[in-house]
């Protein structure tokens, strides 16, 4: 569940009040991944002391490498915190898409390990478009590129929700499968394949400039020592904020997304209630798999702007599912997971070569984050707050005694089938 | 039935020798409710102690505390006068206690004699099971206690009523002398429960002592000794059977009068509505489910499906709503034939669904009750905007009035259903269904698992949908509520409604009819 919807009316006296709800909700939604990201550099900064290092050196290291904060000292008189910001938007970009890609999936039921086949797919298609297109201006051809990127990951994502509808192929074996096909379909094509350049391994030529979408940045002068051309952030960030608020509504707003959490919740009720659960799986996986195929054709029109063997060997796909893990399946939480897992990233060679201590560090932190999540054992150490159905049945209790008993009649709150273990 | 209450072997004198259990000031709380207050329970040796309440009020706790399923936060427990601590089952059962739970613990493909001696089967050459040596301990221990079944026989080919001996015998092998049955008839059929209350009879005989966990008066008047009733928590009575009645227990159970019975008008059917015409439905495993069925429900009027669950009255509700494949036949609302056009045009058509199981089928548990309201309505205009953006504000309000008229007791539309209680959670579902002014209403088991106060609400609900001029077709398990509330009466039994009864066919008669007896041979070969 995301974020809560706005307040309403306030609370009468005596009754649970819903910005109290509201908030039990929110702590319940964020306790968890955020939990588990200080869990994680709790355990960092053991591992880095009993190997022989300094934490808190560590984290500086990381905190300058990744966001540019208290570059102090010495040792950081190279890094120039702006670079180092730049680098993390331009990491987060793919990592949002995908983030969403998965997410999405996820509120329906399904599972989708194919973020990273649908991104490969929608590159190979929007660099196949910004290559033979080149010539076109820039206002058709940039969202030719875009677009048919789009599709062609909505199409490599449909193809595993017809399965599910249709087979009941189980889509962790169709999308891996599928990841298989678009990663050697990439190697095919710029390994002596049609899209390589002539003499240059492994990539293909450039797509047209009028496929390129802008750097925050442009010019050729310099700017904090730096050559400006260095700044490869680029407005792909923005086409990812529109798509994790596209994101919400559709979840949130629109009949659509109530079908598909519905049917993520409860099939069988789904089913009953007239849904066409089918249907519902089928456009949350081209919904999914677009996602991630913009994805693709962003990093080419923004990033790259050649197809290289990058796009099938990177992790991006797959980091996509830690992102959505760490942001709750939400919009916000997804922007800002991305934005973690990339800063981590990009500070680790900082980390390295500046403090000293081995970016492998970054690999472990995110490894106890999901860690942690997954095992969801972090609920141990909670504070255990009344909840929220758990009104006490006293004097000022919102159900005055007249009738039967409510809300204490839920069997959740005790291990009602145990069962005989003798 | 229910005339005089078996006779108590034992005198109660109160002396520490005939008590088999005491529980004192047994406390169980989890954060913010509290499940047993301070609550004393005490059963005499070779009694039948009926323990009763509405869901929620702490029977279970308090008994799978006994059980060791649950440790108390306070209070002790004297098993035949001494004192117990009991940290698990495996104390319990060497206390001689035992327990039926109300959803059967067998493993279906095992047979009867595995099943009873799982866990402490006899076996030769160290591991190898001695089947010869298991059927004949429970030979002996049927003949004992006049419980007869074959230990041969594989559990999934026996009827409910004769798993739930199954079970019984599991508790007796293991020793018990205390046995613990929770909601035993919920599953049976009238005959089914009769044969029950033979056996507990017999066992209290031979010096076996029995809690029996219910929330059926007519049981408690029948078959127990002494009642104890529990509201939210709190022990509010000790009777003794004898001398009280349905009234004081209900009263008791629910804190003010409730009215037991369904008062309704006279039907005044009008024309015919639903129209089922020769339906056949497959189970999930590709067997016949619904068999060459026909029936007919006019408008004003309610027609009560009683059967013994699990002979197709499930599957041919699922056929009417769309949910399931018609393999031949015809259905139709009013003159709009609906046979298999699929759920969402067959609501179109007019019909509105209460399903058996509101958890699995009629509840997303994780939505807000605003959002369960609207469930299946979510693309009707008057809750979207082009059949896109969902019009927040209006199903806000639409959710605050359903709230209102069908009294769902909640701080606010958007609290997830899971928070509510189960009688609660029903009515969500029955006022979504009846808001939808449908022209036929399928109420399945519309008031399982829900409170005394709750299902007279909800009786009261179908009765004024009834007069409003909409045919209901009810299935329930529960033969008191399909008499009550019914103007006729169809049975079904393997499929095929074997009669058309009247409102007032007396139990016996729809018992027979349920299994099977009353009717021609012609479907022996079944």
């Amino acid at each position: 569940m995301a974020a809560p919807q706005a307040p309403t009316k306030p609370a009468k006296p005596g009754e649970t009040s819903m910005p109290v709800i509201w908030a039990k909700q929110l702590g319940r939604l964020i306790g968890a991944p955020i939990g588990s990201v200080i869990f994680a550099f709790i355990i960092g900064a053991i591992i880095v002391l009993i190997t022989g290092g300094d934490p808190i050196q560590a984290y500086q290291g990381l905190f300058c490498g990744g966001i540019g904060l208290f570059c102090t000292g010495d040792l950081y008189s190279s890094i120039t915190p702006a670079l180092e910001i730049s680098s993390t938007i331009v990491f987060a970009t793919p990592l949002i898409f995908t983030g969403l890609a998965v997410a999405l999936p996820f509120r329906a039921g399904l599972f989708n390990i194919g973020a990273q086949g649908q991104l490969t797919m929608g590159a190979i298609a929007a660099a196949a478009v910004g290559i033979h297109y080149a010539s076109w201006p820039g206002f058709i051809l940039l969202p030719a590129v875009l677009i048919v990127g789009t599709l062609a990951g909505a199409a490599w994502g449909g193809i595993v929700g017809v399965l599910k509808a249709f087979t009941g192929a189980h889509e962790v074996v169709t999308t891996i499968m599928l990841n298989y096909i678009a990663a050697f379909f990439l190697y095919y094509l710029l390994r002596g394949g049609p899209m390589q350049l002539a003499g240059q391994p492994e990539i293909s030529a450039n797509v047209g400039a009028g496929a390129q979408l802008p750097h925050f940045l442009n010019g050729n002068g310099q700017l904090f020592g730096q050559p400006i051309g260095v700044y490869q952030a680029h407005t792909g960030i923005l086409i990812a904020f529109a798509v994790a608020v596209l994101f919400y509504i559709l979840l949130k707003r629109t009949a659509l997304g109530y079908e598909i959490r519905a049917v993520g919740q409860n099939q069988r009720a789904a089913r009953y209630a007239g849904i066409s659960v089918k249907r519902t799986l089928i456009i949350t996986m081209l919904i999914a798999g677009a996602f991630a195929g913009l994805a693709g054709g962003v990093e080419i029109a923004g990033l790259s702007h050649q197809l290289t063997i990058r796009y099938a060997t990177d992790s991006t796909g797959f980091d996509a599912i830690a992102v959505a893990l760490l942001g709750a399946n939400a919009a916000i939480g997804i922007i800002l997971a991305a934005f973690l897992f990339a800063a981590l990233r990009v500070a680790g060679p900082v980390m390295q070569g500046n403090a000293n201590v081995s970016q492998n560090l970054v690999d472990i932190i995110q490894a106890v984050i999901l860690f942690s999540i997954a095992a969801n054992f972090l609920r141990t150490f909670k504070i255990r707050l009344p909840a929220l159905r758990q009104t006490p049945p006293g004097e000022d209790a919102p159900m005055v005694a007249t009738t039967v008993t409510e809300l204490e009649d839920t069997e959740p709150s005790e291990p009602a089938e145990v069962g005989d273990t003798a | 039935m229910s005339t005089t209450a078996p006779e108590t072997p034992q005198a109660m004198t109160g002396d520490e020798g005939t008590i088999a259990i005491e529980m004192r000031n047994i406390r169980k709380a989890w954060p913010g409710v509290v499940a047993n207050d301070n609550v004393s329970f005490t059963v005499q040796k070779g009694e039948i102690h009926a323990l009763v309440g509405e869901n929620g009020a702490g029977k279970s706790t308090l008994m799978n505390v006994l059980y060791g399923l649950l440790r108390p936060d306070a209070g002790e427990i004297y098993v035949n006068g001494k004192l117990a601590h009991i940290s698990g089952p495996r104390d319990a059962i060497a206390l001689g206690i035992g327990m039926v739970h109300q959803h059967f613990m067998l493993i279906p493909p095992l047979t009867v004699g595995e099943n009873i001696t799982l866990g402490r089967e006899p076996v030769y050459n160290v591991d190898v099971f001695d089947t010869a040596k298991a059927n004949a301990n429970i030979r002996e221990l049927s003949a004992q206690y006049g419980l007869a079944i074959d230990p041969s026989t594989r559990t999934s080919d026996l009827p409910v009523g004769l798993q739930q001996r199954v079970e019984i015998l599991k508790v007796l092998y293991r020793g018990a002398d205390i046995l613990i049955l929770d909601e035993p008839t919920g599953v049976l059929t009238p005959q089914e429960t009769d044969d029950l209350f033979v056996v507990l009879r017999g066992l209290v005989k031979r010096g076996k002592t029995i809690i029996f966990i219910t929330h059926k008066l007519r049981e408690v008047l029948e078959i127990s000794d002494n009642v104890t009733v529990l509201r939210r928590g709190k022990v509010v009575g000790h009777l003794v059977t004898k001398e009280t009645n349905q009234e004081e227990i209900a009263r008791m159970m629910v804190g003010r009068d409730v009215l037991l019975r369904v008062e309704k008008p006279p039907a005044k059917p009008g024309e015919p509505l639903l129209r089922v015409e020769h339906l056949n439905v497959t189970s999930e495993q590709g067997i016949p489910a619904v068999r060459d069925l026909s029936l007919e429900v006019r408008s004003g009027e309610i027609l009560g499906i009683a059967g013994v669950e699990g002979n197709g009255q499930s599957e041919l509700v699922e056929a009417l709503a769309g949910t399931r494949q018609v393999v031949s036949g015809h259905i139709q609302i009013g003159d709009a034939a609906i046979t298999n056009i699929g759920a969402r045009k067959i609501r179109s058509a007019g019909m509105a669904h209460i399903p058996e199981d509101r958890r699995e089928s009629g509840l997303v548990l994780n939505y807000s009750i605003a959002d369960n309201l609207i469930f299946g309505h979510q693309r009707d205009d008057t809750f979207t905007w082009k059949g896109i953006m969902l019009r927040l504000q209006t199903i806000r309000e639409w959710a605050e009035r359903l709230i209102k008229q069908f009294d769902i007791r909640t701080p606010s539309p958007d609290i997830a259903a899971r928070a509510l209680s189960g009688g609660n959670q029903q009515k969500v579902v029955v006022a979504r269904e009846l808001s939808s002014k449908p022209k036929v209403l399928l109420a399945a088991q519309p008031t399982r698992g829900v409170d005394i106060g709750a299902i007279e609400f909800i009786h009261r609900q179908l009765v004024a949908e009834r007069d409003s001029g909409a045919a209901i077709l009810l299935v329930s398990a529960e033969l008191d509520e399909v008499r009550s509330l019914s103007d006729r009466i169809a049975v079904m039994y393997e499929g095929r409604i074997v009669s058309f009864e009247p409102a007032d066919a007396t139990e016996e008669r729809l018992g027979l009819l349920m299994t099977g007896g009353g009717q021609k041979q012609e479907h022996a070969s079944a």
